[in-house]
């Protein structure tokens, strides 16, 4: 008994040592992480050779490493720089190419590299997945979104779509989507069915965020963009500025634009805002 | 204490007369050279290209010295009864695994100093043939980096011989420890991930999940907490703060392993 | 000086294995002096025993004391020098450094260390060896060395496993000697063999060890011819008539399977051998001891069968 006692004696200060400095290191990792640079991706070329035969796990733990980054840039309300694009884009690109049938890192590239603007990389990364996984709709579904709602290129849009609705599986309002697409082209109703359909496949609360923030913009735009034919079916011209559909009492006052921008008509008709419905650049 | 010296010392040269340190150390020779022979291969960074791969040779090289040479030292003591022997003098089941362990210690110091004089000769010599390319490099960077390879490889060889105290199989301790490695290197990555955003798409498991990994980071040694070659490659600053926390965290750590080892240890018993 | 009572000791070889008992109730007085050997077969439990007097191993049930005091609290690697079956020594240490180590791990300074190493060595004729690898060292050497390492500290007791095995006949006779000269210096030594004419001449007392049980503890009187020297012949078995012929020139008649063996002084050899060939008694064979220590020690293992 009392050897064990003795034991605890000797044992309790480094116990209570360790978790407290364990406490501060990881607080301090934290830290350094976060202050660190995205750091170097070693091309495929040679992390396949590095793998050893096990391209699978490591490809995996890419993955794990490349999300985690932006998770917690992301939490931390950090915006990223080029740098971190670079890192993000090529940890991307590697893992896809370690095993180009994993889904995740798809899903991730259509997610936060496309919807933060960066298309063509977006794409370029869907591409290697579209060949691969090509039972999979959602790849051809992605980039024809892409096409169609960033880039506005309904034709090429409507290809991708096309093939995404002749792949197993996929939605059945794939295949209206794709004749509107080729028929109304741009038009918010277009995108609000578009999103209605990713939102459909998609679980996880943060990816979910953002998009039912832009369903919720374009379904304003598009409750404006009636109100625009309605104007000109009984007045006969188009509206000159937003405003006039108040000032004509065809709604009591504007709906606000969830990202804080000004709804604006373009020319066709089509409801836009000085947002361009993007969150005011890295934020 | 005088007997745990006797028994470092004797586990010391046990090691240090090993066959396997040649090939080691030929191996990371082969590094040096490897590293003088490429670095005119690249553009500007040479002198981070010439950092990387001395520390990681260090690294290598100490991983395989704590992995193998520092494994047999343990076990074969107990795998071929010479541990009967040692416990017939007048020595305690605690000054032998504090001996062993110093032992080992000692063995991979010294094994590791060599091997830094001579990346040292190799930076100095691509120093001095691509002058213009090591603008960050700084010695005081590199010497802490280098001496953080062997603060991680002496955490490894506590988890040596704290394995080797709960087997009796050299086959079984190596694996154990490989693990405990892997799991230390990666454990970072797990961590952050689950504290990120992404892990709330696994909302079923995540609860449970986060205990169990909070638990192990607690178990395992962090030992990313003990890797300074980025900041030594490009030659940043660090705190001393950020190296006070890891050298104590890393001190606590196989000061904790090695009284647990003392205890399971004089418990066991040797037939 | 050393009291075993009653030990127990049950292997379990791990998990889903059947337990095998190792020394079933042993009991032992070591007094000063004493020169004990164990002998039994393979697995008998000598080993066993050994490690749980160095505590090594911790018996299930039973105690061990050394001068009366328990052995956990009893600083008896001080007086103890142990060497194992088969020593595997360290390989790339040399003689010196291994015995450097000894010395200071005992506590000796390091002259006392030199002295007694350089004296050992001497007599165990390994001081042409002390600057080589152990790793170089043939079984013989290896044997020696470990004898070296037990012996630096001049422990009072020498525990010996299988010391003879696996050594030539040179190196017997050197680890004879040396036993029968730290006999003569008064040590207390506790060996366990099976080479069985040495325990034979070393011995005061031979325990019998067969399935983990001491079978007996055999005195020297039991297994050496004493006092004058005796003649023993083994005859078929006698008749009345016969028998009562030659007893008056016998010492001792023993019935042994079948045969009778007679023992008489041999001063009376020439008496005995006249009567022998007057009753026309046919002699199949003669024995320096009436019953050898190989033939106690089978009949010891058949009837624990």
């Amino acid at each position: 008994m009392r050897r064990w006692g003795l034991f605890l004696l000797v044992l309790a200060p480094f116990l209570v040592g360790h978790v407290s400095l364990s406490r501060g290191m990881w607080e301090n990792r934290a830290q350094v992480r976060s202050e660190t640079e995205a750091g170097y991706v070693l091309p495929s070329k040679f992390s396949r050779i590095l793998a050893l035969g096990y391209k699978g796990v490591l490809s995996d733990f890419l993955f794990l490493k490349t999300a985690t980054f932006y998770g917690e840039r992301h939490m931390l309300g950090k915006s990223l720089d080029e740098a971190d694009w670079a890192f993000l884009k090529a940890g991307l690109d590697v893992v896809t190419d370690l095993d180009p049938y994993f889904f995740d890192p798809y899903l991730l590239a259509e997610s936060y590299l496309a919807w933060e603007g960066r298309i063509d990389e977006a794409n370029l990364i869907l591409e290697k997945g579209l060949k691969h996984r090509d039972w999979d709709w959602r790849l051809p579904y992605f980039i024809g979104f892409n096409h169609f709602y960033f880039q506005q290129d309904y034709e090429m849009g409507a290809e991708y779509i096309m093939e995404a609705a002749s792949r197993p599986g996929s939605h059945p309002f794939l295949k209206t989507l794709a004749a509107r697409l080729a028929y109304y082209g741009g038009k918010a109703e277009t995108g609000i069915v578009f999103l209605r359909g990713i939102l459909a496949e998609m679980d996880d609360p943060h990816f979910r965020a953002p998009l039912e923030k832009r369903l919720l913009a374009l379904e304003r735009a598009a409750e404006l963009e009636k109100l625009v034919d309605r104007f000109q079916d009984e007045q006969g011209h188009p509206p000159e500025r937003i405003g006039d559909l108040v000032l004509a009492g065809y709604i009591d006052a504007l709906p606000t634009e969830p990202y804080g921008g000004e709804w604006v008509i373009l020319a066709t008709g089509r409801i836009y805002s000085t947002s361009k419905f993007v969150s005011g650049k890295g934020g | 204490m005088k007997k745990v010296m006797a028994l470092s010392r004797i586990t010391f040269l046990e090691g240090i007369r090993n066959r396997s340190v040649f090939g080691i150390a030929l191996f990371s020779l082969f590094i040096l050279g490897l590293n003088i022979a490429v670095a005119g291969f690249f553009m500007r960074d040479v002198g981070k290209v010439t950092v990387d791969m001395n520390l990681s040779a260090l690294s290598v090289a100490g991983l395989l010295l704590v992995f193998f040479v520092g494994v047999n030292l343990m076990a074969k003591d107990i795998d071929r009864k010479t541990i009967h022997l040692v416990l017939s003098k007048p020595i305690s089941r605690m000054e032998y695994i504090w001996g062993k362990y110093l032992g080992i210690l000692f063995f991979i110091a010294t094994s590791l100093a060599v091997l830094l004089v001579l990346s040292c000769l190799t930076v100095l010599l691509l120093n001095g043939m691509y002058a213009g390319y090591f603008g960050a490099f700084s010695w005081p960077m590199f010497f802490t980096a280098a001496f953080f390879v062997f603060v991680k490889i002496a955490v490894l060889g506590a988890i040596v011989v704290f394995f080797s105290t709960i087997t009796s199989n050299s086959f079984i301790t190596l694996i154990f420890s490989i693990c405990a490695f892997i799991i230390g290197t990666t454990i970072e990555e797990v961590v952050f991930y689950l504290r990120s955003g992404f892990a709330e798409q696994e909302i079923a498991i995540s609860e449970s999940l986060r205990k169990f990994i909070e638990a192990v980071s607690y178990l395992v040694p962090n030992l990313a907490a003990f890797d300074f070659k980025t900041e030594a490659a490009h030659g940043l600053a660090v705190g001393w703060g950020r190296i006070g926390f890891s050298l104590g965290y890393g001190a606590v750590y196989v000061i904790l392993l090695l009284i647990l080892a003392s205890v399971i240890f004089s418990r066991r018993e040797f037939n | 000086m050393i009291e075993l009572k009653s030990l127990y000791k049950t292997y379990s070889p791990g998990l889903f294995k059947k337990k095998v008992p190792a020394v079933r109730g042993l009991s032992l007085e070591i007094n000063h002096g004493d020169v004990i050997g164990l002998v039994g077969p393979n697995g008998a439990g000598k080993s066993t025993t050994i490690r749980m007097l160095l505590g090594l191993i911790r018996p299930d049930r039973g105690s061990i004391s050394f001068r009366g005091v328990p052995l956990k609290d009893a600083d008896i690697q001080y007086d103890i020098g142990y060497l194992p079956e088969n020593p595997y020594l360290y390989d790339h240490l040399t003689l010196e450094e291994l015995l450097a180590f000894s010395g200071r791990a005992s506590g000796l300074s390091s002259a006392e260390t030199k002295k007694r190493g350089g004296e050992l060595m001497e007599k165990l004729a390994m001081t042409e060896a002390r600057k080589r690898p152990l790793r170089t060292f043939s079984k013989g050497m290896l044997q020696r060395a470990g004898i070296c390492f037990a012996l630096l500290h001049d422990p009072s007791v020498v525990i010996l496993d299988e010391p003879m095995s696996g050594l030539d006949p040179v190196g017997r006779k050197m680890v004879f000697d040396l036993v029968t000269d730290l006999k003569g210096q008064g040590k207390t030594i506790f060996f366990c063999s099976h080479i069985l004419n040495d325990v034979e001449r070393l011995c005061d007392r031979i325990g019998l060890m067969v399935g983990g049980r001491l079978l007996r503890v055999l005195k020297r009187e039991d297994f050496a011819a004493h006092g004058e020297a005796s003649l023993h012949l083994v005859v078929n078995r006698l008749g009345e008539q016969e028998l009562s012929g030659l007893h008056p020139l016998l010492s001792d008649i023993a019935e042994e399977s079948g045969r009778h063996v007679l023992s008489f002084p041999a001063k009376s050899l020439t008496a005995v051998s006249e009567q022998l060939h007057a009753l026309n008694v046919e002699v199949l064979a003669s024995r320096s001891d009436r019953l050898s220590l190989e033939e106690m020690f089978m009949q010891a293992v058949e009837e624990n069968r």
